[in-house]
Protein backbone atom coordinates (compact mmCIF):
# COMPACT_ATOMS: atom_id res chain seq x y z
CA UNK A 1 0.00 0.00 0.00
CA UNK A 2 2.80 2.84 1.04
CA UNK A 3 5.92 2.03 -0.68
CA UNK A 4 9.41 4.29 0.05
CA UNK A 5 12.09 3.57 -2.80
CA UNK A 6 15.20 4.82 -1.34
CA UNK A 7 13.96 7.93 -0.16
CA UNK A 8 16.10 11.11 1.04
CA UNK A 9 15.16 14.56 2.07
CA UNK A 10 17.04 17.74 3.39
CA UNK A 11 16.17 20.89 5.23
CA UNK A 12 17.64 23.90 3.21
CA UNK A 13 19.64 21.76 1.31
CA UNK A 14 21.70 21.40 4.13
CA UNK A 15 20.38 19.36 6.45
CA UNK A 16 20.03 15.98 5.91
CA UNK A 17 16.71 14.85 7.62
CA UNK A 18 15.83 11.37 5.99
CA UNK A 19 18.69 9.44 3.96
CA UNK A 20 18.01 6.90 1.70
CA UNK A 21 15.23 5.03 3.20
CA UNK A 22 13.01 2.26 1.60
CA UNK A 23 10.32 0.59 3.54
CA UNK A 24 6.76 -1.00 2.49
CA UNK A 25 3.99 -0.86 4.43
CA UNK A 26 0.86 -3.57 3.81
CA UNK A 27 -3.07 -2.85 4.29
CA UNK A 28 -3.90 -3.30 7.74
CA UNK A 29 -0.09 -3.25 9.04
CA UNK A 30 0.27 -1.34 12.38
CA UNK A 31 4.14 -0.21 12.15
CA UNK A 32 6.31 1.81 14.29
CA UNK A 33 8.87 4.22 13.14
CA UNK A 34 11.25 4.67 16.02
CA UNK A 35 14.29 6.38 16.45
CA UNK A 36 16.40 9.09 18.75
CA UNK A 37 15.21 13.14 18.48
CA UNK A 38 16.25 14.41 15.11
CA UNK A 39 16.76 11.37 13.37
CA UNK A 40 14.25 11.97 10.71
CA UNK A 41 10.90 10.58 12.47
CA UNK A 42 8.41 13.38 11.41
CA UNK A 43 10.16 14.30 8.23
CA UNK A 44 9.51 10.22 7.18
CA UNK A 45 5.63 11.00 8.26
CA UNK A 46 5.32 13.69 6.94
CA UNK A 47 6.71 12.50 3.33
CA UNK A 48 4.56 9.66 3.69
CA UNK A 49 1.71 12.23 4.24
CA UNK A 50 1.89 13.85 1.21
CA UNK A 51 2.96 17.36 3.06
CA UNK A 52 7.18 16.86 1.92
CA UNK A 53 8.25 15.55 -1.34
CA UNK A 54 11.51 13.28 -1.31
CA UNK A 55 14.68 15.50 -2.62
CA UNK A 56 15.48 11.87 -4.12
CA UNK A 57 14.00 8.62 -4.33
CA UNK A 58 10.14 7.63 -4.79
CA UNK A 59 7.31 7.53 -2.70
CA UNK A 60 4.22 4.92 -3.63
CA UNK A 61 0.73 4.86 -2.70
CA UNK A 62 -1.51 1.84 -3.82
CA UNK A 63 1.18 1.81 -6.91
CA UNK A 64 1.17 5.19 -7.79
CA UNK A 65 3.62 7.86 -7.44
CA UNK A 66 2.68 10.58 -4.62
CA UNK A 67 4.69 13.88 -5.84
CA UNK A 68 3.86 17.88 -5.87
CA UNK A 69 2.25 16.98 -9.49
CA UNK A 70 0.25 13.98 -9.07
CA UNK A 71 -1.59 16.08 -6.06
CA UNK A 72 -2.29 18.99 -8.06
CA UNK A 73 -4.56 16.31 -9.84
CA UNK A 74 -8.06 16.93 -8.35
CA UNK A 75 -9.17 13.04 -8.59
CA UNK A 76 -6.01 11.69 -6.93
CA UNK A 77 -5.86 14.26 -4.53
CA UNK A 78 -9.30 13.39 -2.92
CA UNK A 79 -8.33 10.08 -3.19
CA UNK A 80 -4.50 10.70 -1.36
CA UNK A 81 -6.12 12.93 1.50
CA UNK A 82 -9.51 10.91 1.86
CA UNK A 83 -6.84 7.68 2.41
CA UNK A 84 -4.30 9.14 4.64
CA UNK A 85 -4.93 11.32 8.03
CA UNK A 86 -2.27 12.94 9.59
CA UNK A 87 -2.18 13.61 13.30
CA UNK A 88 0.72 16.26 13.68
CA UNK A 89 2.66 15.89 17.09
CA UNK A 90 1.28 19.60 18.03
CA UNK A 91 -2.39 19.89 18.11
CA UNK A 92 -2.66 23.51 17.75
CA UNK A 93 -1.00 23.37 14.94
CA UNK A 94 -3.98 21.28 12.90
CA UNK A 95 -6.89 22.73 14.40
CA UNK A 96 -7.94 25.94 12.93
CA UNK A 97 -11.69 25.38 12.71
CA UNK A 98 -13.93 27.94 15.32
CA UNK A 99 -15.49 25.24 17.39
CA UNK A 100 -15.00 21.74 18.01
CA UNK A 101 -17.50 20.76 15.72
CA UNK A 102 -16.30 22.95 12.75
CA UNK A 103 -13.51 21.00 13.33
CA UNK A 104 -14.81 17.76 12.98
CA UNK A 105 -17.11 19.05 10.07
CA UNK A 106 -14.09 20.05 8.06
CA UNK A 107 -12.86 17.18 6.70
CA UNK A 108 -16.45 15.24 5.58
CA UNK A 109 -17.51 18.51 3.65
CA UNK A 110 -14.70 19.17 2.06
CA UNK A 111 -14.85 15.77 0.91
CA UNK A 112 -18.33 16.56 -0.50
CA UNK A 113 -20.09 14.38 1.82
CA UNK A 114 -23.62 15.38 2.22
CA UNK A 115 -24.28 17.52 5.12
CA UNK A 116 -26.42 15.19 7.02
CA UNK A 117 -24.02 12.40 6.95
CA UNK A 118 -20.95 14.33 7.99
CA UNK A 119 -23.15 15.82 10.76
CA UNK A 120 -24.05 12.03 12.06
CA UNK A 121 -20.26 10.73 11.55
CA UNK A 122 -19.36 13.84 13.39
CA UNK A 123 -21.13 12.99 16.42
CA UNK A 124 -20.46 9.16 16.04
CA UNK A 125 -16.75 10.35 16.25
CA UNK A 126 -17.82 12.94 19.14
CA UNK A 127 -19.14 10.12 21.67
CA UNK A 128 -16.43 7.32 20.07
CA UNK A 129 -14.06 10.06 21.89
CA UNK A 130 -15.92 11.45 24.75
CA UNK A 131 -15.45 15.01 23.67
CA UNK A 132 -19.80 15.56 23.05
CA UNK A 133 -19.89 18.12 25.75
CA UNK A 134 -17.19 20.25 23.96
CA UNK A 135 -18.59 20.31 20.32
CA UNK A 136 -19.24 24.58 21.27
CA UNK A 137 -15.80 24.99 22.48
CA UNK A 138 -13.32 26.79 20.89
CA UNK A 139 -9.95 25.06 20.31
CA UNK A 140 -7.73 27.04 22.43
CA UNK A 141 -9.72 26.41 25.65
CA UNK A 142 -9.25 22.77 25.57
CA UNK A 143 -6.87 21.20 27.42
CA UNK A 144 -3.41 19.29 25.58
CA UNK A 145 -5.64 15.63 26.22
CA UNK A 146 -8.71 17.18 24.81
CA UNK A 147 -7.02 18.83 21.92
CA UNK A 148 -5.30 15.86 21.20
CA UNK A 149 -8.66 13.92 20.80
CA UNK A 150 -10.30 16.37 18.67
CA UNK A 151 -7.13 16.66 16.27
CA UNK A 152 -7.72 12.58 15.70
CA UNK A 153 -11.31 13.13 15.80
CA UNK A 154 -10.64 15.44 12.84
CA UNK A 155 -8.85 13.49 11.02
CA UNK A 156 -11.24 10.12 11.61
CA UNK A 157 -14.42 11.72 10.40
CA UNK A 158 -12.60 11.53 6.80
CA UNK A 159 -12.96 7.48 7.36
CA UNK A 160 -9.22 7.09 6.22
CA UNK A 161 -7.23 3.64 5.81
CA UNK A 162 -3.86 5.03 6.73
CA UNK A 163 -3.34 7.14 9.89
CA UNK A 164 0.14 8.77 10.79
CA UNK A 165 0.43 9.84 14.03
CA UNK A 166 3.19 11.76 15.02
CA UNK A 167 4.60 11.56 18.82
CA UNK A 168 0.48 10.58 19.68
CA UNK A 169 1.48 10.09 23.54
CA UNK A 170 3.68 13.37 23.85
CA UNK A 171 2.46 15.20 26.76
CA UNK A 172 -0.64 13.38 27.46
CA UNK A 173 -1.22 12.39 31.25
CA UNK A 174 -1.74 8.74 31.82
CA UNK A 175 -5.28 8.36 31.93
CA UNK A 176 -5.35 10.10 27.91
CA UNK A 177 -2.78 7.77 27.04
CA UNK A 178 -4.15 4.21 27.95
CA UNK A 179 -7.44 5.76 26.31
CA UNK A 180 -5.41 6.36 23.08
CA UNK A 181 -3.63 3.10 22.98
CA UNK A 182 -7.12 1.62 23.15
CA UNK A 183 -8.34 3.71 20.31
CA UNK A 184 -5.12 2.51 18.24
CA UNK A 185 -5.83 -1.12 18.72
CA UNK A 186 -9.61 -0.86 18.08
CA UNK A 187 -9.04 1.28 14.61
CA UNK A 188 -6.07 -1.54 13.55
CA UNK A 189 -8.76 -4.15 14.62
CA UNK A 190 -11.28 -2.03 12.06
CA UNK A 191 -8.36 -2.79 9.52
CA UNK A 192 -6.89 0.79 8.95
CA UNK A 193 -3.32 1.07 8.60
CA UNK A 194 -1.74 2.70 11.27
CA UNK A 195 1.71 4.08 11.34
CA UNK A 196 3.32 5.84 14.31
CA UNK A 197 6.31 7.89 15.07
CA UNK A 198 7.83 7.72 18.34
CA UNK A 199 10.39 7.76 21.01
CA UNK A 200 8.22 5.59 23.28
CA UNK A 201 9.48 2.34 23.96
CA UNK A 202 6.51 1.45 26.34
CA UNK A 203 4.06 2.41 23.44
CA UNK A 204 5.99 -0.11 20.75
CA UNK A 205 6.12 -2.42 23.43
CA UNK A 206 2.28 -1.86 23.98
CA UNK A 207 0.94 -2.10 20.71
CA UNK A 208 2.87 -4.63 19.12
CA UNK A 209 3.59 -3.45 15.94
CA UNK A 210 6.22 -3.70 13.49
CA UNK A 211 8.95 -1.56 13.79
CA UNK A 212 11.38 0.45 11.69
CA UNK A 213 14.41 1.73 13.47
CA UNK A 214 15.74 5.03 12.19
CA UNK A 215 19.45 5.96 13.02
CA UNK A 216 21.09 9.05 14.04
CA UNK A 217 22.44 9.25 10.65
CA UNK A 218 18.59 9.11 8.91
CA UNK A 219 19.07 6.04 7.82
CA UNK A 220 17.14 3.17 8.35
CA UNK A 221 18.62 0.79 10.42
CA UNK A 222 16.09 -2.57 10.93
CA UNK A 223 12.43 -3.30 10.44
CA UNK A 224 11.21 -5.97 12.38
CA UNK A 225 8.78 -7.20 14.82
CA UNK A 226 8.61 -5.14 17.78
CA UNK A 227 9.73 -8.17 20.06
CA UNK A 228 12.99 -8.67 18.05
CA UNK A 229 13.72 -5.05 17.70
CA UNK A 230 13.25 -4.46 22.02
CA UNK A 231 15.41 -7.50 22.52
CA UNK A 232 18.56 -6.31 20.93
CA UNK A 233 20.31 -4.08 23.38
CA UNK A 234 22.82 -3.43 21.17
CA UNK A 235 21.00 -1.95 18.32
CA UNK A 236 18.79 -0.22 20.38
CA UNK A 237 21.87 1.35 22.44
CA UNK A 238 23.09 1.85 18.57
CA UNK A 239 20.34 4.57 17.59
CA UNK A 240 20.63 6.07 21.31
CA UNK A 241 17.10 5.10 22.07
CA UNK A 242 18.60 3.22 25.58
CA UNK A 243 21.94 4.33 26.87
CA UNK A 244 24.00 3.16 29.70
CA UNK A 245 24.69 4.86 33.10
CA UNK A 246 25.79 4.50 36.55
CA UNK A 247 23.87 4.54 39.59
CA UNK A 248 24.06 3.18 43.20
CA UNK A 249 22.31 0.75 45.33
CA UNK A 250 23.05 1.13 49.17
CA UNK A 251 26.91 0.77 48.86
CA UNK A 252 27.46 -0.59 45.69
CA UNK A 253 28.04 1.23 42.74
CA UNK A 254 27.26 0.02 39.17
CA UNK A 255 26.30 0.37 34.91
CA UNK A 256 24.09 -0.53 33.49
CA UNK A 257 21.93 -0.61 30.31
CA UNK A 258 18.93 1.72 31.00
CA UNK A 259 15.94 2.81 29.08
CA UNK A 260 12.75 4.20 30.91
CA UNK A 261 10.77 1.50 30.15
CA UNK A 262 12.14 -1.52 29.20
CA UNK A 263 15.44 -1.95 30.78
CA UNK A 264 15.84 -1.77 34.10
CA UNK A 265 17.88 -5.14 34.68
CA UNK A 266 20.48 -5.85 36.94
CA UNK B 1 -13.96 1.15 23.03
CA UNK B 2 -14.67 -1.38 20.29
CA UNK B 3 -18.26 -1.42 20.63
CA UNK B 4 -18.44 2.62 20.01
CA UNK B 5 -16.84 2.38 17.05
CA UNK B 6 -19.01 4.06 14.33
CA UNK B 7 -20.20 1.51 11.59
CA UNK B 8 -18.66 4.03 9.23
CA UNK B 9 -15.23 3.82 10.40
CA UNK B 10 -15.80 0.14 9.30
CA UNK B 11 -15.83 0.85 5.67
CA UNK B 12 -13.32 -0.57 3.81
CA UNK B 13 -13.00 1.20 -0.08
CA UNK B 14 -11.43 -0.98 -2.79
CA UNK B 15 -8.12 -0.41 -3.27
CA UNK B 16 -6.87 2.58 -5.65
CA UNK B 17 -10.71 2.78 -6.68
CA UNK B 18 -11.66 6.43 -7.07
CA UNK B 19 -13.61 8.91 -9.42
CA UNK B 20 -11.52 10.13 -11.95
CA UNK B 21 -11.99 13.86 -11.77
CA UNK B 22 -10.18 15.98 -14.46
CA UNK B 23 -8.01 19.29 -13.96
CA UNK B 24 -5.52 20.16 -11.75
CA UNK B 25 -5.64 21.77 -8.53
CA UNK B 26 -4.40 25.67 -7.98
CA UNK B 27 -3.44 26.39 -4.43
CA UNK B 28 -4.28 29.97 -3.56
CA UNK B 29 -1.75 32.54 -4.38
CA UNK B 30 -2.33 34.08 -0.87
CA UNK B 31 -1.69 31.02 1.24
CA UNK B 32 1.15 29.94 -1.23
CA UNK B 33 2.49 33.18 -0.87
CA UNK B 34 2.35 33.44 2.94
CA UNK B 35 3.98 29.44 3.09
CA UNK B 36 7.03 30.58 0.83
CA UNK B 37 7.40 34.02 2.59
CA UNK B 38 7.89 31.85 5.86
CA UNK B 39 10.06 29.31 4.04
CA UNK B 40 12.18 32.29 2.10
CA UNK B 41 12.70 33.83 6.38
CA UNK B 42 13.46 30.57 7.45
CA UNK B 43 16.55 30.06 4.87
CA UNK B 44 18.06 33.51 5.32
CA UNK B 45 18.07 33.24 9.07
CA UNK B 46 19.58 29.61 8.40
CA UNK B 47 22.49 30.94 6.03
CA UNK B 48 22.82 34.07 8.20
CA UNK B 49 23.95 31.52 11.32
CA UNK B 50 26.24 29.55 9.11
CA UNK B 51 27.63 32.32 7.26
CA UNK B 52 30.94 31.28 6.28
CA UNK B 53 33.98 32.24 8.92
CA UNK B 54 36.92 31.79 6.07
CA UNK B 55 36.79 35.64 4.58
CA UNK B 56 38.50 38.77 5.25
CA UNK B 57 35.89 40.53 7.16
CA UNK B 58 34.60 37.69 9.19
CA UNK B 59 37.88 37.54 11.24
CA UNK B 60 37.51 41.54 12.08
CA UNK B 61 36.04 42.50 15.18
CA UNK B 62 32.74 43.59 15.03
CA UNK B 63 32.80 46.55 16.63
CA UNK B 64 35.21 47.63 13.86
CA UNK B 65 32.13 46.44 11.30
CA UNK B 66 29.44 48.34 13.03
CA UNK B 67 31.83 51.48 12.81
CA UNK B 68 32.55 50.74 9.57
CA UNK B 69 28.82 50.64 8.07
CA UNK B 70 27.68 53.42 10.00
CA UNK B 71 30.47 55.89 8.88
CA UNK B 72 29.88 54.83 4.65
CA UNK B 73 26.30 55.18 4.96
CA UNK B 74 26.82 58.56 5.74
CA UNK B 75 29.60 58.94 3.57
CA UNK B 76 27.08 57.41 0.94
CA UNK B 77 24.12 59.89 1.95
CA UNK B 78 26.66 62.40 1.61
CA UNK B 79 28.00 62.33 -1.53
CA UNK B 80 26.21 64.36 -4.30
CA UNK B 81 28.10 62.78 -7.53
CA UNK B 82 27.82 59.59 -9.30
CA UNK B 83 31.26 58.36 -9.79
CA UNK B 84 31.84 58.87 -5.81
CA UNK B 85 29.20 56.38 -5.26
CA UNK B 86 30.48 54.21 -8.14
CA UNK B 87 33.92 53.77 -6.27
CA UNK B 88 32.12 53.00 -3.28
CA UNK B 89 30.38 50.18 -4.90
CA UNK B 90 33.56 49.25 -6.38
CA UNK B 91 35.52 49.05 -3.21
CA UNK B 92 32.29 46.72 -1.15
CA UNK B 93 32.21 44.71 -4.11
CA UNK B 94 36.07 44.01 -3.29
CA UNK B 95 35.15 43.29 0.34
CA UNK B 96 32.58 41.03 -0.92
CA UNK B 97 35.06 39.04 -2.63
CA UNK B 98 37.60 38.91 -0.08
CA UNK B 99 34.86 38.11 2.31
CA UNK B 100 34.35 34.90 0.29
CA UNK B 101 30.47 35.43 -0.10
CA UNK B 102 28.25 33.97 -2.50
CA UNK B 103 28.56 36.48 -5.27
CA UNK B 104 25.05 35.72 -7.33
CA UNK B 105 22.90 35.33 -3.65
CA UNK B 106 24.37 38.25 -2.43
CA UNK B 107 23.60 40.92 -5.29
CA UNK B 108 20.85 39.45 -6.19
CA UNK B 109 19.26 40.46 -2.98
CA UNK B 110 20.91 44.13 -3.28
CA UNK B 111 19.79 43.92 -6.59
CA UNK B 112 16.21 43.46 -6.16
CA UNK B 113 15.59 45.74 -3.35
CA UNK B 114 17.18 48.55 -4.81
CA UNK B 115 15.36 48.09 -7.67
CA UNK B 116 12.18 48.44 -5.72
CA UNK B 117 13.12 50.49 -2.89
CA UNK B 118 15.61 52.91 -5.20
CA UNK B 119 14.82 52.79 -8.90
CA UNK B 120 10.79 52.60 -8.53
CA UNK B 121 10.86 55.47 -5.94
CA UNK B 122 13.02 57.96 -7.60
CA UNK B 123 11.65 56.94 -11.03
CA UNK B 124 8.91 59.64 -11.69
CA UNK B 125 11.55 62.38 -11.03
CA UNK B 126 13.19 61.33 -13.86
CA UNK B 127 10.49 63.80 -15.89
CA UNK B 128 10.64 67.21 -16.30
CA UNK B 129 7.29 67.54 -14.19
CA UNK B 130 9.40 67.01 -11.37
CA UNK B 131 13.06 67.73 -12.01
CA UNK B 132 13.22 70.61 -14.38
CA UNK B 133 15.96 70.16 -17.10
CA UNK B 134 17.01 69.43 -20.78
CA UNK B 135 14.66 66.94 -22.03
CA UNK B 136 16.14 64.27 -23.65
CA UNK B 137 13.33 61.60 -23.71
CA UNK B 138 10.38 63.48 -25.04
CA UNK B 139 6.82 61.68 -24.45
CA UNK B 140 3.59 63.73 -24.66
CA UNK B 141 2.88 66.80 -25.90
CA UNK B 142 -0.28 68.44 -24.56
CA UNK B 143 -1.73 71.65 -26.14
CA UNK B 144 -0.53 73.81 -23.60
CA UNK B 145 0.60 74.27 -19.90
CA UNK B 146 -1.38 73.03 -17.34
CA UNK B 147 -1.47 74.45 -13.78
CA UNK B 148 -3.00 72.70 -11.30
CA UNK B 149 -3.11 74.14 -7.70
CA UNK B 150 0.98 74.69 -6.32
CA UNK B 151 1.74 72.09 -9.47
CA UNK B 152 3.40 73.28 -13.22
CA UNK B 153 2.76 70.46 -15.88
CA UNK B 154 4.70 71.63 -19.06
CA UNK B 155 3.19 70.76 -22.55
CA UNK B 156 6.35 68.96 -23.47
CA UNK B 157 6.87 66.24 -21.08
CA UNK B 158 9.07 64.00 -20.51
CA UNK B 159 12.67 62.62 -19.20
CA UNK B 160 15.43 64.85 -18.30
CA UNK B 161 19.03 64.65 -18.33
CA UNK B 162 19.00 65.99 -14.53
CA UNK B 163 16.40 63.64 -13.59
CA UNK B 164 17.99 60.67 -15.20
CA UNK B 165 21.37 61.49 -13.13
CA UNK B 166 19.63 62.10 -9.86
CA UNK B 167 17.42 58.70 -10.24
CA UNK B 168 20.63 57.21 -10.72
CA UNK B 169 22.40 58.50 -7.98
CA UNK B 170 19.04 57.38 -5.71
CA UNK B 171 19.66 54.25 -7.26
CA UNK B 172 23.38 53.97 -6.69
CA UNK B 173 22.85 54.92 -3.12
CA UNK B 174 20.38 52.55 -1.83
CA UNK B 175 22.24 49.63 -3.44
CA UNK B 176 25.26 50.88 -1.75
CA UNK B 177 23.86 51.13 1.53
CA UNK B 178 21.68 47.78 1.26
CA UNK B 179 25.36 45.99 0.00
CA UNK B 180 27.29 47.55 2.99
CA UNK B 181 24.51 46.18 4.79
CA UNK B 182 24.55 42.80 4.08
CA UNK B 183 27.63 42.69 3.58
CA UNK B 184 28.10 43.20 7.56
CA UNK B 185 25.45 41.06 8.13
CA UNK B 186 26.57 38.50 6.14
CA UNK B 187 30.14 38.19 7.47
CA UNK B 188 28.77 38.80 11.41
CA UNK B 189 26.94 36.50 13.46
CA UNK B 190 23.88 37.82 15.27
CA UNK B 191 25.07 37.84 18.73
CA UNK B 192 28.18 39.41 17.75
CA UNK B 193 26.40 41.97 16.44
CA UNK B 194 24.18 42.71 19.27
CA UNK B 195 27.49 42.09 21.46
CA UNK B 196 29.21 45.50 19.54
CA UNK B 197 26.17 47.40 19.39
CA UNK B 198 26.11 46.97 23.61
CA UNK B 199 29.72 47.85 23.62
CA UNK B 200 28.71 51.09 21.34
CA UNK B 201 25.94 52.23 23.99
CA UNK B 202 23.04 51.50 22.32
CA UNK B 203 20.27 51.35 24.68
CA UNK B 204 19.86 47.58 26.41
CA UNK B 205 15.61 47.84 25.90
CA UNK B 206 16.45 48.03 22.18
CA UNK B 207 18.81 45.60 22.18
CA UNK B 208 16.40 43.21 24.41
CA UNK B 209 14.13 43.60 21.91
CA UNK B 210 16.21 43.27 18.91
CA UNK B 211 17.47 39.91 20.50
CA UNK B 212 13.93 38.51 20.95
CA UNK B 213 12.47 39.45 17.89
CA UNK B 214 15.11 37.68 15.66
CA UNK B 215 14.96 34.30 17.78
CA UNK B 216 10.56 34.86 17.39
CA UNK B 217 10.65 35.72 13.44
CA UNK B 218 12.50 32.30 13.12
CA UNK B 219 9.91 30.70 15.76
CA UNK B 220 6.95 32.47 13.55
CA UNK B 221 8.14 31.07 10.41
CA UNK B 222 8.13 27.59 11.68
CA UNK B 223 4.42 28.13 12.87
CA UNK B 224 3.91 29.98 9.78
CA UNK B 225 4.52 26.60 7.90
CA UNK B 226 3.86 23.83 10.06
CA UNK B 227 0.12 25.40 10.04
CA UNK B 228 0.31 25.61 6.19
CA UNK B 229 0.82 21.92 6.54
CA UNK B 230 -1.78 20.94 8.54
CA UNK B 231 -3.83 23.10 6.58
CA UNK B 232 -2.22 20.92 3.44
CA UNK B 233 -3.33 17.63 4.93
CA UNK B 234 -6.77 17.93 4.96
CA UNK B 235 -7.04 19.91 2.18
CA UNK B 236 -9.37 17.40 -0.71
CA UNK B 237 -9.73 20.10 -3.23
CA UNK B 238 -9.28 23.45 -4.70
CA UNK B 239 -9.77 26.34 -1.63
CA UNK B 240 -11.55 29.77 -2.77
CA UNK B 241 -9.39 32.97 -2.41
CA UNK B 242 -12.20 33.68 0.28
CA UNK B 243 -11.61 30.29 2.24
CA UNK B 244 -8.11 30.97 2.35
CA UNK B 245 -8.74 34.63 3.66
CA UNK B 246 -10.83 33.29 6.18
CA UNK B 247 -8.41 30.49 6.86
CA UNK B 248 -5.22 33.01 7.09
CA UNK B 249 -7.72 35.62 9.50
CA UNK B 250 -8.44 32.51 11.87
CA UNK B 251 -4.56 31.72 12.05
CA UNK B 252 -3.57 35.08 12.22
CA UNK B 253 -5.50 35.41 15.72
CA UNK B 254 -3.87 32.22 16.61
CA UNK B 255 -0.63 33.52 15.99
CA UNK B 256 -1.40 36.84 18.00
CA UNK B 257 -2.73 34.53 20.96
CA UNK B 258 0.12 32.29 20.76
CA UNK B 259 2.58 35.32 20.73
CA UNK B 260 1.12 36.41 23.25
CA UNK B 261 1.23 33.61 25.42
CA UNK B 262 5.09 33.20 24.42
CA UNK B 263 5.88 36.69 25.21
CA UNK B 264 4.81 36.26 28.91
CA UNK B 265 6.44 32.53 29.41
CA UNK B 266 9.66 34.02 27.58
CA UNK B 267 9.53 37.16 30.11
CA UNK B 268 8.99 34.87 33.01
CA UNK B 269 11.57 32.64 31.86
CA UNK B 270 14.32 35.84 31.84
CA UNK B 271 13.22 36.57 35.51
CA UNK B 272 13.98 33.28 36.37
CA UNK B 273 17.17 33.10 35.97
CA UNK B 274 17.65 36.52 37.46
CA UNK B 275 16.91 39.18 34.62
CA UNK B 276 16.41 42.75 36.07
CA UNK B 277 17.14 45.41 33.37
CA UNK B 278 20.30 45.03 32.34
CA UNK B 279 22.13 42.64 29.48
CA UNK B 280 25.18 41.18 30.92
CA UNK B 281 27.55 40.08 28.45
CA UNK B 282 30.57 37.58 29.02
CA UNK B 283 33.85 38.98 28.93
CA UNK B 284 34.03 40.90 25.74
CA UNK B 285 37.41 40.46 23.28
CA UNK B 286 40.36 42.50 23.54
CA UNK B 287 40.73 44.26 20.06
CA UNK B 288 43.69 42.55 18.51
CA UNK B 289 46.01 44.91 16.31
CA UNK B 290 45.14 43.44 13.11
CA UNK B 291 41.61 44.63 14.13
CA UNK B 292 43.05 48.59 14.63
CA UNK B 293 44.71 48.35 10.84
CA UNK B 294 41.51 47.52 9.31
CA UNK B 295 39.99 49.91 11.34
CA UNK B 296 42.60 52.27 10.52
CA UNK B 297 42.33 51.15 6.99
CA UNK B 298 38.67 51.80 6.56
CA UNK B 299 38.66 55.16 8.25
CA UNK B 300 41.64 56.15 5.91
CA UNK B 301 39.21 55.13 2.33
CA UNK B 302 36.26 56.70 4.15
CA UNK B 303 37.93 60.17 4.09
CA UNK B 304 39.50 59.64 0.29
CA UNK B 305 35.87 58.98 -0.66
CA UNK B 306 35.07 61.76 1.12
CA UNK B 307 37.33 64.07 -0.50
CA UNK B 308 36.51 63.19 -3.94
Amino acid sequence: MIKLERVSYAYHDKFPAVSDVSLEINRGDKVAIIGANGCGKSTLLQIMGGLRYPSKGRFLFGGAEVSERSLREKGFLKLFRKSVGYVFQDSDIQLFSPTVLDELLYGPLQLDIGEEEAMARTLEVMQMLNIEHLKDRPSHMLSGGEKKKVAIGSILTMNPQVLLLDEPTNGLDPKTQSFLMELIFTLNEAGKTLIIGTHDLSLVEELQTNVAVLSEEHRLERMGEAKEILRDEDLLLKVNLIHEHIHRHDQVTHKHIHSHYLFHRH
Amino acid sequence: MASRIPSFLLDRPLPGVFKQERGKVNIPFIEEGINHLAGVIKKEYVQWELSSQNGFLQKIDARIKVLFLLFFVIIVSLKRSLLPELYIGFFVFVLVLLSRLRMGMFYKRVFFLGFFFGFLVAFPAAFNVITKGEIIGPLIKLSRPLNFWIYHIPADIGITREGIYGVARLTMRVINSLSLSFLVLYTTPFPEIVRALKVLKVPDTFLIILSLCYKYIFIFSKTVEDMHLAKKSRMVREASNTEAREWIAGRMAFIFRKSRLRCEEVFNAMIGRGFSDTIKLYSIRKMRPKDWYVGILFLFIGVLFLLI
